[in-house]
C-alpha cells in the first residue's frame, strides 16, 4: 500500500511538473513563435494553394478550329474557334481533354499557363466516355499529379481546374456530390464523378484534383435535364481509372471499339416508374436491334443475361461488348415477356 | 493534490482558451466534436457591413430623329436629355466605425441624390458621399451621426493566394444580408472590360445583383475584397465572380478621404502584354509582364530610366502579369507616392525607383470651360492639348474645334499640359483666345464666358 501510495505520488509530481512545463510551453509558446507557426499552421488549412500549384500548371487551355454547317437563317459555313481545356498526363506531351472539344475541327492549339503555345496532334478520341487525346512536342512539359491509391468518397473536397469563356485559369471548388451511376451528356455513358464545383463553357477537359492536387477526373459537362435547362450545382468529370484506360487504348490503338445496336431509350424512364428496366424510345433502321426484330415501347428487362435496371447500365453493358458478341435479350411487349438475340456491331463514329 | 488538481485546471484554461484562436473559423478541417462552421468568425464580421439603398435621378438622353427636326425646327436641340427617377440597392462595408466611413461601389451610388445606409441589426442612417473613382469602380460614403458602429478590419490582398478560402458577404437581390463561401479562384485578372482599372481577385463564392460593394473576407474575418461584378451570360451567378482587391481599395480610399477625389500617379509608359513570342524574340527570360513599347518624354518613367523594350514585372515586390494589372495598380496610387519596379532589361532583372507625377490624361473639356463641352481633350508630350475626340454638333464643335488640334496657347499664354491649360483659362475673365496648331496653320479660337 505504502508502496503503491509513493509510486502515485511520484506519478502525480512528474506529470504535475511536466503539465507545467507544457503550460509555461504554451503560454510563451505565442510569444516567441506567434507570427511564424500560427501563421503557417492556419494557411495550411485555410487554402488549397498547396494543391493548385501542383496542379494547376498542367493544366492547358485549348483553342480549336473548326467548320459549322450554315443553317437555315445564315446559309454559309463559318470557321470558328472553340475553347477548351485539357491535362497534360506525362512529359511526352500527351494531353487528356474532353472529345467535345476537339471534335470535328482541323485545327488545334494548346496553351500552356507559362505561356508557351503549340499546335497539337489529335491522336484518338472516344464519343461514348467525350474523352480525347492529343499531343504535343514540347519539352519541360508541367505533368498533373495523378491519384495515388485514394478512392474517391461523396464528400471529399475537389477543385476544378480550366479556363471558362477563355477569361484564364480558374480554379473552382465543391466536393463530390455522387459517384457512379449518373446520367451524363452523352446520354449514355453513367459512371461519372457528380460534383458541385463550377464548370462552364471553356472548363470542358479540364483537372478535377483532390486536396492534394492529384488527378481524380476530367471535367466534363453540366448536367442537363430533358428539357434543356442546366442545374446550377451539378457537374461531371470521367473518373482518372476510366480515363487512364481509354488514353491507353487511344494511344496504343487510335481507338475505342465500341459496341452498338442501335436503340434509343428513355433515361429518365425507370426512375419515374420505379420498374426495373429500359423503355425503348427508337431502333436505328438497318441496326442490330431492328435486324433482331426489337421495335420501340419494347420494354428491356436483361441484355446477355443480366438484369438491366436502368437505361446508363444497360447502355454500358452492350458499349463494353465486343463487336460480333451475340446478346440474348429480354423484354416484354404487349405484356407478353420475349427474347431475342442482338449481335453487337461497333459504334459507328 | 490541490496543487496538481489547480495545476490541471490552469492547463484545462490554456488549451481551452488556445483552441479557438488556432483554428478560428475552418470550415472543413475542424476539431471531429466540433460541426465545421465559419459561424464564431461571422458574427464578428457581419455587422460591418451594411445594405445600401439610393434614390436618385439619372439622365436619359434621347436622339431627335433627323425626320421630326423638321417638325420643331433648325434650332431644335439634337439631343433630348429627361431625368428619370430611379432606386437602387447595393451592399457597402464600414472600415472606420469612428468615423463613419462606408466603402462601396461607384455604381451603386452613382447619380444617388439620397443614400440610405441599413445596419444588420435594423438601424438607418443617411450617408453622403466622401468621393468615387469612376475608373475603378469605388466610392466612399460617410454615415451621418452614426453611433456604436463596428468596422471591418482591413486585411492584406497582396498576401492571398489562389485556392485560399473565402467569404462573401453581401445583400443579394435585396433579400438581406447573405452569406457565401468559396475559394480564390485566380488574381490579376484584367483585361475583361468591367472597369477601366481592373486587377480583380476572382471567387466562385455566390455573387449577385445587390451583391456589390459587399465584403469579400478571408476565414480570419479580414477585409481582402470589395465584390464588384460578376461573369455571368444570363445575368445570374454562374460561379465567376470578380472582387477589387483590399490594397488598390485602401490606396484608392486615402485619397478619396484627403482629397475627396483620386489624384492618380502618372508613370508615363505605352505597351502591352509580354507574350511568349515577344519574349521569346527579344530574348526575355520571362512569359509574363507588362512589356513597354513607348515611354512618354519627360514623364516620371523617363526621369526615372526606364526604356522602351524594358519588361515592368513587378510592382513593391508584387508581381506584375499584365500591362491591364501595371495600370491598375499604378492607377490606384495616388501622384507623389515612389514605388520600386522589377524590371527585366537585356535578361537581367534590376530594380528602378520612381516617383509617381501628377495625373494629365484625357479629360472631358466641359469641367474646363463650358463651352468647350463635347471636347475629350488629352495631353500630348509637352506641346499642348490636344482635342482627341469631338461630340458633333456639340458647343465646341459649333466654336469650331476639329478633331486633333492642339491648343498651344490662351490669350498667347503657351500651355503644355492640362493642369496649365485649366489654370489659364481659371485666371481669365470674359473673352477667352485659344492658340490652335491645325496641321501646319495656326488659328484662334474665341471662347466666350457665359457668365
Amino acid at each position: 500500500m505504502q508502496q503503491l501510495s509513493s509510486t502515485l505520488r511520484f506519478l502525480l509530481q512528474s506529470v504535475g511538473l511536466g503539465l507545467v512545463v507544457a503550460a509555461i510551453v504554451i503560454i510563451a509558446k505565442p510569444f516567441w513563435a506567434q507570427s511564424e507557426s500560427l501563421r503557417q499552421n492556419s494557411n495550411e488549412i485555410t487554402s488549397f494553394n498547396q494543391a493548385v500549384r501542383k496542379a494547376a500548371p498542367a493544366v492547358v487551355n485549348i483553342y480549336s478550329m473548326g467548320e459549322i454547317q450554315g443553317s437555315y437563317y445564315q446559309p454559309q459555313s463559318s470557321r470558328v474557334w472553340r475553347l477548351g481545356s485539357g491535362v497534360i498526363m506525362d512529359s511526352q506531351g500527351y494531353i487528356l481533354t474532353a472529345h467535345h472539344v476537339v471534335d470535328n475541327v482541323d485545327k488545334i492549339e494548346v496553351a500552356l499557363q507559362d505561356g508557351r503555345r503549340y499546335a497539337a496532334q489529335l491522336i484518338g478520341s472516344d464519343r461514348y466516355t467525350d474523352l480525347a487525346v492529343l499531343k504535343i512536342d514540347a519539352e519541360n512539359l508541367p505533368v498533373i499529379p495523378v491519384q495515388s491509391t485514394r478512392r474517391v468518397r461523396v464528400g471529399d473536397i475537389v477543385l476544378a481546374i480550366g479556363n471558362p469563356y477563355n477569361i484564364g485559369q480558374t480554379i473552382t471548388q465543391g466536393i463530390v456530390s455522387a459517384s457512379g451511376g449518373r446520367v451524363g451528356v452523352s446520354n449514355s455513358y453513367s459512371d461519372l464523378i457528380q460534383m458541385d464545383a463550377v464548370i462552364n463553357q471553356g472548363a470542358s477537359g479540364g483537372a478535377l484534383v483532390n486536396s492534394a492536387g492529384e488527378l481524380i477526373g476530367i471535367n466534363n459537362a453540366r448536367y442537363n435535364s430533358a428539357f434543356g435547362d442546366g442545374g446550377e450545382g451539378i457537374y461531371f468529370a470521367v473518373p482518372y481509372e476510366n480515363a487512364r484506360k481509354v488514353m491507353k487504348t487511344l494511344i496504343q490503338e487510335g481507338k475505342v471499339v465500341r459496341g452498338y445496336i442501335g436503340i434509343s431509350v428513355n433515361p429518365n424512364f425507370s426512375e419515374e416508374q420505379s420498374l426495373s428496366g429500359i423503355l425503348i424510345t427508337g431502333v436505328e433502321r438497318n441496326s442490330p436491334a431492328a435486324k433482331a426484330g426489337l421495335q420501340p415501347n419494347d420494354f428491356l428487362v436483361a441484355i446477355g443475361g443480366d438484369p438491366v435496371r436502368s437505361a446508363p447500365e444497360g447502355l454500358d453493358l452492350v458499349a463494353g461488348s465486343e463487336p460480333g458478341t451475340k446478346l440474348e435479350v429480354e423484354f416484354y411487349r404487349n405484356e407478353k415477356r420475349m427474347t431475342t438475340t442482338v449481335t453487337v456491331a461497333e459504334l459507328p463514329r | 493534490m490541490k496543487r496538481v488538481l489547480a495545476l490541471f485546471s490552469l492547463i484545462c484554461v490554456v488549451s481551452f482558451t488556445s483552441i479557438p484562436s488556432a483554428q478560428a473559423g475552418i470550415p472543413f478541417f475542424g476539431n471531429d466534436d466540433e460541426q465545421p462552421t465559419l459561424a464564431p468568425m461571422l458574427e464578428e464580421v457581419t455587422p460591418a457591413v451594411v445594405n445600401i439603398s439610393v434614390k436618385g435621378k439619372r439622365e436619359v438622353r434621347q436622339r431627335l430623329p433627323e425626320a421630326l427636326r423638321f417638325f420643331f425646327g433648325p434650332n431644335s436641340p439634337h439631343e433630348q436629355v429627361r431625368e428619370r427617377p430611379f432606386r437602387g440597392l447595393g451592399s457597402g462595408v464600414i472600415i472606420d466605425a469612428e468615423k463613419g466611413y462606408v466603402v462601396t461601389n461607384n455604381h451603386v451610388v452613382d447619380d444617388a441624390t439620397e443614400i440610405l445606409v441599413t445596419l444588420k441589426n435594423g438601424r438607418e442612417f443617411d450617408a453622403k458621399v466622401i468621393g468615387t473613382d469612376e475608373r475603378s469602380d469605388v466610392a466612399l460614403l460617410k454615415i451621418e451621426n452614426g453611433e456604436d458602429l463596428t468596422e471591418i478590419e482591413l486585411g492584406k490582398s497582396s498576401e492571398l493566394r489562389v485556392g485560399d478560402f473565402v467569404v462573401a458577404i453581401g445583400n443579394p437581390f435585396g433579400l438581406g444580408q447573405t452569406v457565401t463561401s468559396g475559394i480564390v479562384s485566380a488574381l490579376g485578372r484584367a483585361g475583361l472590360g468591367i472597369e477601366e482599372l481592373e486587377n480583380f481577385i476572382q471567387t466562385d463564392a455566390a455573387i449577385n445583383s445587390g451583391n456589390s460593394g459587399g465584403a469579400l473576407v478571408t476565414l480570419d474575418g479580414e477585409l481582402i475584397g470589395i465584390n464588384t461584378a460578376i461573369l455571368g451570360p444570363n445575368g445570374g451567378n454562374i460561379g465567376i465572380g470578380f472582387a477589387i482587391p483590399s490594397d488598390m481599395m485602401n490606396n484608392l480610399v486615402q485619397q478619396l478621404i484627403e482629397f475627396g477625389e483620386v489624384r492618380r500617379g502618372v508613370l508615363g509608359v505605352r505597351g502591352n502584354d509580354l507574350t511568349h513570342d515577344v519574349a521569346q524574340a527579344l530574348n526575355i527570360p520571362v512569359n509574363r509582364g507588362a512589356f513597354v513599347s513607348q515611354v512618354v518624354p519627360g514623364s516620371s518613367a523617363a526621369e526615372a530610366g526606364i526604356e522602351s523594350g524594358d519588361v515592368i514585372i513587378s510592382v513593391d515586390g508584387q508581381t506584375i502579369r499584365s500591362f491591364s494589372e501595371l495600370g491598375a495598380m499604378v492607377g490606384s496610387i495616388g501622384s507623389g507616392n515612389s514605388l520600386k519596379l522589377g524590371v527585366i532589361r537585356d535578361g537581367e532583372e534590376q530594380s528602378i525607383n520612381v516617383t509617381l507625377g501628377a495625373q494629365d490624361m484625357s479629360v472631358t473639356a466641359e469641367s474646363i470651360h463650358p463651352a468647350l463641352q463635347g471636347a475629350t481633350l488629352a495631353a500630348t508630350d509637352g506641346n499642348g492639348v490636344e482635342v482627341e475626340e469631338l461630340e458633333e454638333r456639340s458647343p465646341a464643335a459649333r466654336i469650331g474645334l476639329e478633331e486633333g488640334d492642339i491648343i498651344q496657347g490662351v490669350n498667347r499664354k503657351a500651355v503644355s499640359s492640362l493642369s496649365e491649360l485649366r489654370a489659364a483659362i481659371e485666371d481669365k475673365s470674359g473673352v477667352i483666345a485659344l492658340n490652335i496648331k491645325r496641321g501646319d496653320s495656326s488659328l484662334f479660337i474665341v471662347l466666350r464666358n457665359a457668365n
